[in-house]
């Protein structure tokens, strides 16, 4: 054995070598000194970590006990996964026959929530709810004790982008997120595991007019293209308040700086936009504006608008201003004083997709309460709860739960909230959102009911095709842990050589938020 | 008749009061019966009868006998639960109200050396932030300074008090220090990669702590110098009279920065936040180092960690027989802190029991503080600090207050949003469930 050793700010790293040179294994040990010697861990060639104290004694004693009991070539090729990165699959998951037994099948539909009850799914759909339901072709999945629900669907997301907020001008109806999709973002794994199947990730709120949609299913392994929703809605984010008059940084010179102006901006976009639509339609010359064309297809209904929105004044005025352009707002998403609205937003016939308890923030957010979408459902409003964030978007179904606890909205309305509520306000709801025979084969198995803390997703199926397994997830650890090991060892071989090397950096993507801006924009 | 206006115009009058009004000592022995009684250290009584009087617990027990109730004004509880009064620590509640707000923004002091700046007296005890923790269970918090290398000292407070003096439990009861971080993230609002990369300043920040350690002990051992502030506000601490929280997360950090507080002498020391601790746990027991475990609901460090690493951070502590209690600081920590049970929760979802969650906010955390000794469970000799929910408060679809009490004064559950809820669903003609 060859020993490297460092000594470096009380902590001691030594690097044991062996001397066979087809098959070299590498031993690291890192301790901190004390009194009697040094204590830490000692991390062995097969990648498991024991605790080691190294005390003084004589030299003779000394001698290294240290053994390994690996073999491994000396060069190992790690297979690709889809994605390639840590929980990729080996391959892509495929469409299966599968036939759930004996499951409590929340169906979102008028039949309600069913016992005991068999969902069979060919093809990527849902063909068959009934009990003692046969199929030789497909893979039985015991579900006794546990509930079978559809995907959830949050309706705000900013994962797997890789940008959010084009904010250098107060309109960019010109921008997609479409364009920016992160198909190997961690973030789409974990949302999987806590059984989230579609999101839509919207541009963010720094601008009145902000970029287009996109509408995405969360097929770990595709790329970016194959994510997105098959024939995706037209949607386009809208913002007010705070974000788009810059109250909360150093910004004092883009127009708009009030509520006041915001109004006045959309009244002169939405003019040009119906002045440039008619020349177009009337045949004449004209000189094609990308901004124009979206905003027309808003105006002619093709494309909808999903608004930021806190305050009751902004919001009604927001209705105001669409209805003198003739067409409807779709969707207040954040809309924390909906509540104050309600009544207005009904007969407008916008829907509301909320956050369950956040509030105290900002000033605009001061009197948000988490009784709004129980208020909001009561009043007849459609109405989502969605996470914009990336730690809540894998917790939405306990977000629905604060329905239940805050107004006593019932279980099946709170459970509606994360699922068919916000396929409703996508549109898509033909599509997912229950538990229908015909429909996408997107559901998630829970180990109980979903609305409660001690649950957990099992299963997360999109079209028919298994994206999170508990069991998976239990296998692809050890497979980390173990690939994990093989490139340390690789990499302690070549450095052993004395090839060049470079410090540790840890990839981290930045965390997207409604308001966060990219690099040097500002 | 006359009884009946007088009471429903005082209830409107409460209620039009923009903040809730603490309410009165304990006069009546109370007593609550036929309840689950969750003990907060682990145990349970199915079918219990509590008894308090003057704010103290003097019955906690079977509800099947037959003591003599007729001083008491009785609440029957069957079928409900009782639980100690959670414990949030490691909060900024009151030292902020609207994060956007700076006006209303006294968390943290400029520079790096404060151990003389306290918390307490920033405390305000009529925000519309804090009242709204009480219908969730959470009846007590440490509050705590940010910012700095040492950020000064916290205090402890039971959230229904006119005043900052009159809510504290535990004044300066501890000296908060921010390890510096053994690894960094680049400032890419700057243009650096956001990525993580070995902080080479670390030796540097360590040693600047270490000098601020040894010129505050030379000069408290110095009995003529001058006055200054900082240094003696550290002989507490080198005294052992006030506890060290170190806010640490990473495994080298958490040994170097005991390490270093053990050379002068401070043994009363917990770590904060500890998201590696579960990697020492055998240095942890050997030092008697307590944990106060890092908001449950968060995303694991990296990416290929567990999807449920910071879900079970918990159990993997407790195991090793590590005293932990659970914080909740981070984004939006202030209006997060009423989530706490769901955070322990959430640890029953993932290996405990949904006693020994409970543990983690109740008697752990006031061991944690040193407030044990009047807090932190349902035993008799106590504060009656406690509060009846209809189901599971630890779950959220179950977590429903309908009484809670202070030293046996028992709590308004109202609150500035309660009250838009009423007055909207009236708007509506909805009915109020």
């Amino acid at each position: 054995m060859n020993c490297n050793i460092n000594f470096n700010n009380e902590w001691l790293t030594l690097l044991f070598t062996s001397r066979d040179t087809t098959q070299q294994k590498f031993i690291r040990y890192t301790g901190k000194i004390n009194n009697n010697g040094f204590e830490g861990d000692i991390n062995l060639s097969d990648g498991s970590k024991t605790n080691m104290k190294i005390e003084k004694i004589s030299s003779k004693r000394a001698k290294s006990k240290l053994k390994n009991k690996i073999t491994k070539k000396e060069k190992v090729i790690i297979p690709v996964t889809y994605p390639n990165v840590a929980y990729g699959n080996e391959k892509l998951p495929q469409k299966e026959t599968l036939l759930f037994k004996n499951a409590t099948v929340w169906t979102n539909e008028i039949e309600g929530i069913l016992y005991n009850t068999d969902v069979l799914v060919e093809n990527g759909k849902i063909s068959a709810i009934g009990k003692n339901l046969k199929s030789s072709s497909a893979k039985t999945i015991d579900a006794s004790g546990k509930h079978l629900t559809s995907g959830i669907i949050d309706e705000h997301s900013h994962i797997a982008a890789a940008s959010i907020n084009e904010a250098g001008q107060n309109s960019s109806a010109e921008v997609s997120i479409e364009d920016v999709i992160v198909a190997n973002d961690i973030n789409i794994y974990r949302n999987l595991s806590g059984g989230v199947t579609t999101i839509q990730i919207l541009h963010g709120s720094a601008n009145p007019i902000g970029g287009r949609s996109a509408i995405i299913k969360l097929k770990w392994g595709e790329t970016a293209d194959n994510l997105i929703f098959k024939n995706s809605p037209k949607f386009i984010k809208f913002a007010l308040g705070e974000n788009v008059k810059q109250s909360n940084w150093q910004s004092f010179t883009r127009f708009p700086q009030t509520r006041m102006g915001v109004e006045q901006m959309y009244m002169d976009y939405f003019s040009r936009a119906a002045e440039y639509n008619e020349i177009k339609s009337s045949g004449k010359e004209y000189r094609y504006d990308i901004e124009m064309e979206v905003l027309s297809e808003v105006l002619n209904k093709q494309r909808f608008i999903s608004c930021h929105s806190y305050i009751q004044s902004e919001i009604n005025m927001l209705m105001k201003v669409a209805e003198n352009f003739n067409f409807n707002i779709n969707t207040f998403t954040h809309i924390l004083e909906g509540y104050k609205v309600a009544d207005k937003m009904k007969s407008h016939g916008v829907g509301a997709s909320t956050f369950s308890d956040w509030w105290a923030y900002k000033y605009e957010v001061n009197d948000a309460i988490p009784y709004n979408a129980t208020i909001l459902n009561n009043v007849g409003v459609i109405t989502a709860i969605n996470s914009d964030d990336a730690e809540m978007s894998r917790r939405l179904n306990q977000e629905a739960a604060k329905a239940v606890k805050y107004g006593g909205t019932s279980e099946e309305d709170a459970w509606k909230m994360v699922t068919i509520n916000p396929a409703k306000l996508l549109h898509i709801d033909d599509k997912v959102g229950s538990i229908k025979i015909g429909k996408d084969a997107d559901l998630v198995l829970w180990s109980g009911n979903p609305l409660s803390i001690y649950t957990k997703a099992e299963k997360t199926i999109i079209e028919g095709a298994t994206y999170f397994d508990l069991q998976i997830d239990k296998q692809q650890r050890k497979n980390i842990k173990n690939e994990r090991n093989i490139l340390i060892q690789m990499m302690l071989k070549e450095k052993n050589k004395g090839i060049k090397t470079q410090p540790i950096i840890v990839k981290k993507k930045q965390d997207m938020h409604c308001d966060t801006l990219d690099n040097n924009e500002f | 008749m006359n009884k009946v206006i007088l009471l429903i115009f005082i209830l409107c009058a409460s209620i039009l009061h923009s903040q809730q009004t603490p309410a009165p000592i304990q006069k009546k022995s109370i007593a609550i019966k036929g309840a689950k009684a969750h003990i907060g250290n682990g145990k349970t009584i199915s079918n219990s009868l509590i008894i308090f009087e003057n704010g103290i617990l003097n019955y906690v027990g079977d509800n099947n006998n037959n003591k003599d109730l007729s001083n008491c004004v009785v609440i029957q509880a069957f079928g409900k639960n009782v639980y100690p009064g959670l414990i949030i620590p490691n909060s900024t509640l009151g030292l902020i109200e609207i994060d956007a707000v700076r006006a209303s923004d006294d968390v943290s002091e400029i520079g790096e050396w404060n151990p003389h700046i306290r918390s307490l007296i920033a405390y305000n005890t009529e925000s519309r932030v804090v009242e709204t923790m009480r219908p969730n269970g959470v009846l007590i918090a440490q509050i705590t300074p940010r910012g700095g290398v040492i950020s000064g000292r916290s205090s402890i407070v039971q959230l229904d008090a006119w005043n900052w003096e009159d809510s504290v439990i535990k004044t300066d009861d501890g000296i908060h220090m921010n390890w510096p971080n053994n690894y960094s993230y680049g400032r890419w609002w700057k243009g650096e990669d956001p990525g993580l990369k070995i902080n080479n300043k670390y030796a540097e920040k360590v040693n600047e702590i270490e000098t601020y350690f040894n010129n505050a002990k030379a000069h408290i051992k110095k009995s003529n110098n001058k006055i200054n502030l900082p240094f003696e506000s550290m002989e507490e601490l080198f005294n052992n009279n006030t506890k060290l929280y170190i806010h640490v997360d990473d495994e080298k950090g958490i040994i170097d920065a005991v390490s270093l507080a053990q050379k002068y002498g401070i043994n009363k020391i917990t770590i904060v936040g500890g998201y590696e601790s579960h990697k020492i746990t055998d240095f942890l027991i050997k030092n008697n180092i307590s944990v106060l475990l890092q908001r449950v609901h968060s995303r694991p460090e990296k990416n290929d960690d567990d999807y449920d690493l910071p879900y079970k951070l918990a159990k993997k502590l407790v195991d090793a027989g590590i005293t932990v209690g659970l914080e909740a600081s981070g984004d939006m920590e202030r209006m997060n802190s009423r989530n706490l049970p769901f955070y322990a929760g959430t640890t029953a979802a993932y290996g405990l029991s949904k006693e020994q969650a409970l543990m983690l906010i109740t008697l752990n955390n006031a061991k944690i503080l040193g407030i044990d000794q009047k807090y932190g469970s349902l035993e008799v000799g106590k504060s009656a600090t406690l509060f009846i929910s209809e189901g599971d408060a630890l779950d959220i679809r179950t977590n429903n207050l309908l009484n809670a009490f202070i030293d046996g004064r028992e709590i308004s559950l109202e609150s500035h949003q309660t009250k838009l809820w009423k007055r909207y669903s009236e708007k509506y003609q909805i009915p109020i469930n």
